[in-house]
């Protein structure tokens, strides 16, 4: 298919009128490489999370869209992001997780490099036992890394390079949670796990971003959340997602909840919000506890999902946490069948990226049309021809 | 093969980066000529480095010393 002839005019129509991204920005390999660069490069994506890598030291490799990266906690405690190849002969430079104690090694000739990424030592590049050669501008030879950004507990990455600052970017959803902008405390080996869903990664953003969906799939939150305590939150061509007015802590047997974040206004006693961080990052904030969802995209049709929870404290009640993810998992698991068969609903050939509900896919819709403008500004680059 | 190469060679097989900058010292120490002292100095530095040895900065300044090395370049902020 010629991903370029993707008509995506209709997609971004008033959503009285629009029609969703076609079936090849699902199932289309060439579309999904376009999209590689227009949607996810060319912003901030989300990569991991800083708790991969708790400690000074510590490094973890990762693959994201075929690239391979590498997390380090540096000895300063910054958290960074290189490309995991040797400037030598592109060797992989750390192949599990580990510790580094000192330099990062090349397996290969042992070039090592800081973990801040300044290339330290070149052995015999000048000969047997001369460790420089003019032609070797270490200067010039550090690891190549990564712009990259923490927030609520999330490593973004800017791989273009070309995105605004991400507090810029991001600046009115800073402001909107600003309450949230304190230390969270990731609660640990229990408050992790992942989903690995047969979609293509933007319908888990779309299922996330409406409430609609959640009297059918999530019938248990009828209970207490009926649909209209929910409320949209929508900033054009930046985030949106949900809201809910009627959120109500988790309870243990004895009565005992999670501590509050501190100093909260009283909008958050019952609120809790869901917002999409374009493009791939699904976040949600309650009084006492956030959550951070890190779609990686493993393909047109395949997405791993890793879900973090965090809480307000170092210390939090053990069985409590379990409680919390346990719920959360069921609820994210609920929604597996969804996307999974709105993926295969888009091998229908005749489907047309389908519609909208003026009234309750806004949050979706705009999703939608980020996705499209981001794919008409990478089209109308000089360096889009391909 | 000598006593050293066998340690040497037992050293890498157990990747016991500790034994192996005490045992490429030790090569520097015993070679017959600067050439072959800085290749096992070179050995040493690498692997002391590698485990943030506390002998680094000196192996690395002998290094120097011999015209073999070059300082360490100033520390990198992130990019972001």
């Amino acid at each position: 298919m010629d991903h370029s002839t993707t008509d995506l005019s209709n997609v971004r129509r008033p959503i009285e009128t629009a029609n969703g991204l076609p079936n090849g920005h699902y199932i289309d390999a060439g579309i999904f490489e376009e999209e590689k660069q227009a949607v996810l490069f060319d912003n901030w994506a989300g990569l991991a999370v800083a708790a991969d890598v708790p400690e000074v030291g510590d490094a973890v490799p990762v693959t994201f869209l075929n690239m391979p990266l590498l997390i380090v906690r540096d000895k300063l405690g910054h958290v960074r992001v290189f490309q995991n190849t040797c400037r030598h002969r592109g060797m992989i430079l750390v192949e599990e997780p580990r510790k580094i104690e000192g330099a990062i090694r090349c397996p290969y000739h042992s070039w090592c490099y800081s973990t801040d990424g300044r290339l330290v030592s070149t052995p015999h590049v000048g000969g047997p036992g001369q460790n420089t050669h003019d032609g070797i501008d270490r200067a010039l030879l550090g690891l190549i890394e990564i712009r990259s950004h923490i927030w609520m507990g999330v490593i973004f990455i800017n791989v273009s390079g070309t995105a605004p600052a991400f507090e810029d970017a991001h600046a009115d959803l800073l402001a909107r949670w600003s309450e949230f902008d304190k230390p969270l405390y990731h609660g640990g080996a229990g408050s992790s796990f992942q989903l690995e869903v047969n979609c293509n990664w933007k319908l888990a953003v779309e299922n996330y971003c409406e409430s609609y969906h959640l009297p059918w799939v999530h019938p248990g939150l009828n209970s207490y959340s009926r649909l209209e305590d929910h409320y949209h939150i929508e900033a054009q061509g930046r985030f949106s997602g949900q809201g809910t007015l009627v959120y109500r802590q988790l309870t243990g047997e004895n009565g005992k909840t999670f501590p509050d974040f501190e100093n909260l206004s009283d909008k958050w006693d019952t609120a809790a919000e869901y917002i999409t961080v374009y493009p791939n990052v699904l976040l949600g904030v309650h009084r006492d506890h956030t959550f951070a969802i890190v779609l990686v995209p493993e393909g047109p049709e395949k997405t791993v999902e890793n879900i973090h929870l965090y809480y307000s404290a170092a210390q939090t009640d053990p069985d409590l946490r379990a409680r919390n993810t346990e719920q959360w998992k069921q609820v994210f698991a609920e929604d597996v069948f969804v996307v999974e068969g709105m993926q295969r609903g888009r091998h229908g050939p005749s489907f047309d990226g389908g519609r909208f509900s003026p009234a309750m896919d806004g949050p979706t819709h705009m999703f939608h049309d980020w996705v499209a403008s981001q794919l008409e500004r990478h089209r109308s680059a000089p360096q889009a021809a391909e | 093969m000598t006593n050293l190469d066998r340690d040497l060679l037992a050293a890498h097989a157990a990747g016991d980066t500790s034994a192996l900058v005490a045992l490429y010292a030790q090569a520097a120490e015993a070679a017959n000529n600067t050439d072959q002292a800085a290749f096992y100095l070179t050995h040493a530095h690498v692997f002391a480095m590698e485990a943030g040895h506390p002998d680094t900065p000196a192996l690395r300044q002998r290094l120097i010393d011999m015209g073999r090395e070059c300082p360490l370049p100033a520390p990198n902020p992130p990019l972001r």
